[in-house]
């Protein structure tokens, strides 16, 4: 069959479908009367690919080629782009995948937890003995004002004398602590060294912090503080270093895999934890911008971060255990 | 079938060293063309995109100002989702294409071709915070020049690749004149090329058409004048105007 002879034959179809494509184009409430009703479309869009193949193997003119790979494009965009519902994934990974997938790589999460409290409980006990060791991490001005935030004398717990409302400090941790976490884990791609240093770094500085206001004789303010959304905090600070050293690991020992290939599919497995992770900090957020600055006895805000540990650990362990893994 | 048997150069296709196309099989077993798009576009698309997001934040920020401490934890929330959740939304809902992107005619796929998944398109633009390392994007920009389909670390790590949005084309029709059978068959590379003349022909101007009918000779210039106007004869003949 000729070229021109080709393209009378199945002018009218190829109309047809390139209609049917603008047409989904369109917002849902503005689609018109579909060309033809939906259950046709595999069926057309595989005799366009069909078509497309005839026309190459016969040489057809290069710009009949370009339509038919332009509609096959279009087609194919259309009908693997098809996505099962956004909700529906989100409610199961949030009640279950979540917890399966931190278990799953409960190894690096127990890793990135010693990289983070090891340094931690050092700093903190190096710092009482001596507590001048503080001065090489912080600066004299830092620690002042580290003590100042949790005195007796400020009336909301954990934050400078100046700084704005419950909400903006909200806005505050949500740019900060979530940014942190991504940069964490997109860190991986340093062969893992930022990832390792972040979760060093963050140990020292808070172990630090916490023995000089304990010296200070705040401790009672500074425990009151955290404790609420410590566990959160803390909890998504590990799984940000336990992401970032995946992706560390796979660019270093990516196996059998080529290293593209290792990267990808370790990414694909840890996106999800990532997310998780966001809401973690989401979390601790809300609970250190409205929560935690009340000045409240401290056996309550002792028993609200025990309940919250709990809750937490309750979830981690046992949730999705009936689905398996 | 010859299709599966024999690969077929396909619409617009170079040869293969010469041109950065990333074919892709689908499931028809028909191959699709993608053609990645480099640094210099992508970058304009991100200046793009930056200038729309910094004016959006300054807006707000300015318009903010007067409710003081609640108006700046709204202005900081907007500047996180501006920052890391701006990209992915419009590539997953917006057919592939921040803003930027869509100015350019660029728009993100999966390295199979399919249009961007949410997990593909977050991890790709969190890892925008590794190719920013260790300043002003020099690991992207790196990743993307030395990559074949220039890729940046985020994409590598995402399977995904920026590639141009294919643009509607209509028929540019080959002009109809007298058909003339060829003396001797024609093999098919003569075909192809005689063909890719005709329907470019319009495109061209007359002196620059008679130019490239002479370097076909011993088609062209058979009868002395006018080589073009033979050459179009030859391809109606091939594309079956016959008389």
């Amino acid at each position: 069959m000729k070229q021109e002879q080709f393209e009378a034959l199945h002018a009218a179809d190829w109309q047809l479908f390139e209609d049917w494509l603008a047409d989904r184009q369109l917002s849902r409430k503005n689609r018109k009367e579909p060309p033809f009703p939906l259950h046709e479309a595999a069926l057309r869009y595989r005799r366009i690919c069909q078509q497309l193949a005839l026309a190459r193997d016969r040489d057809y003119a290069l710009a009949t080629l370009d339509r038919l790979h332009n509609l096959a494009r279009r087609g194919h965009d259309e009908l693997y782009g098809a996505r099962r519902s956004f909700g529906r994934r989100t409610w199961d990974y949030v009640t279950a995948g979540f917890a399966i997938d931190v278990r799953a790589q409960w190894r690096w999460v127990l890793a990135s937890f010693l990289l983070l409290f090891g340094p931690m409980l050092i700093a903190f006990i190096v710092v009482q003995i001596w507590p001048d060791v503080a001065y090489l991490v912080m600066s004299p001005h830092d620690v002042a004002g580290m003590e100042a935030m949790y005195s007796d004398a400020n009336q909301h717990l954990g934050r400078t004398r100046d700084a704005g409302t419950d909400f903006g400090m909200f806005g505050h941790y949500i740019f900060n602590n979530i940014s942190i976490a991504f940069r964490c884990f997109a860190g991986g791609m340093t062969a893992g060294i930022l990832t390792v240093f972040s979760l060093l770094f963050n140990g020292l500085f808070i172990g630090i912090a916490h023995s000089r206001v304990v010296l200070a004789g705040f401790g009672d303010n500074f425990h009151s503080f955290v404790v609420g959304h410590g566990t959160f905090e803390l909890g998504a600070i590990v799984l940000a270093g336990a992401t970032g050293m995946q992706l560390g690991a796979a660019l270093l020992a990516p196996g059998l895999l080529s290293r593209a290939a290792a990267l990808r599919t370790t990414a694909r497995r840890l996106i999800g934890t990532v997310c998780g992770m966001a809401v973690m900090l989401f979390i601790a957020a809300l609970l250190e911008a409205f929560w935690s600055p009340l000045r409240l006895p401290l056996p309550w805000k002792l028993g609200f971060g025990t309940c919250m540990l709990i809750i937490v650990m309750t979830y981690f362990i046992f949730a999705g255990r009936r689905r398996g893994s | 079938m010859a299709v599966l048997t024999r690969k077929t150069p396909a619409a617009g296709a170079a040869p293969s060293a010469l041109d950065t196309l990333r074919p892709v099989t689908t499931p028809e077993l028909i191959e699709l063309q993608l053609r990645p798009a480099g640094l210099l576009p992508r970058a304009l698309a991100f200046l793009l995109d930056f200038g729309l997001r910094t004016g959006v934040l300054v807006f707000a920020s300015t318009a903010l100002t007067s409710l003081e401490g609640f108006g700046q934890g709204i202005a900081l929330l907007l500047w996180f989702v501006l920052e890391w959740f701006y990209p992915v939304l419009f590539e997953v809902l917006g057919k592939g294409a921040t803003p930027g992107k869509r100015a350019l005619g660029l728009k993100v796929l999966h390295d199979d071709g399919t249009p961007v998944a949410w997990g593909p398109s977050l991890t790709r633009n969190l890892l925008r915070a590794a190719d920013f390392l260790p300043f002003m994007y020099l690991f992207g920009a790196l990743s993307c020049l030395l990559h074949s389909e220039f890729r940046r670390l985020g994409d590598i790590v995402a399977g995904t690749v920026v590639v141009y949005a294919e643009k509607n084309t209509g028929l540019p029709r080959i002009p109809e004149v007298e058909p003339i059978a060829p003396a001797a068959p024609l093999d098919r590379a003569t075909q192809r090329a005689l063909i890719g003349f005709a329907e470019r022909a319009n495109t061209l101007t007359e002196a620059r058409r008679e130019e490239l009918a002479e370097l076909l000779p011993h088609l062209g210039n058979t009868y002395g004048t006018q080589p073009a106007n033979r050459l179009l004869g030859l391809a109606n003949y091939l594309i079956g105007r016959r008389a």
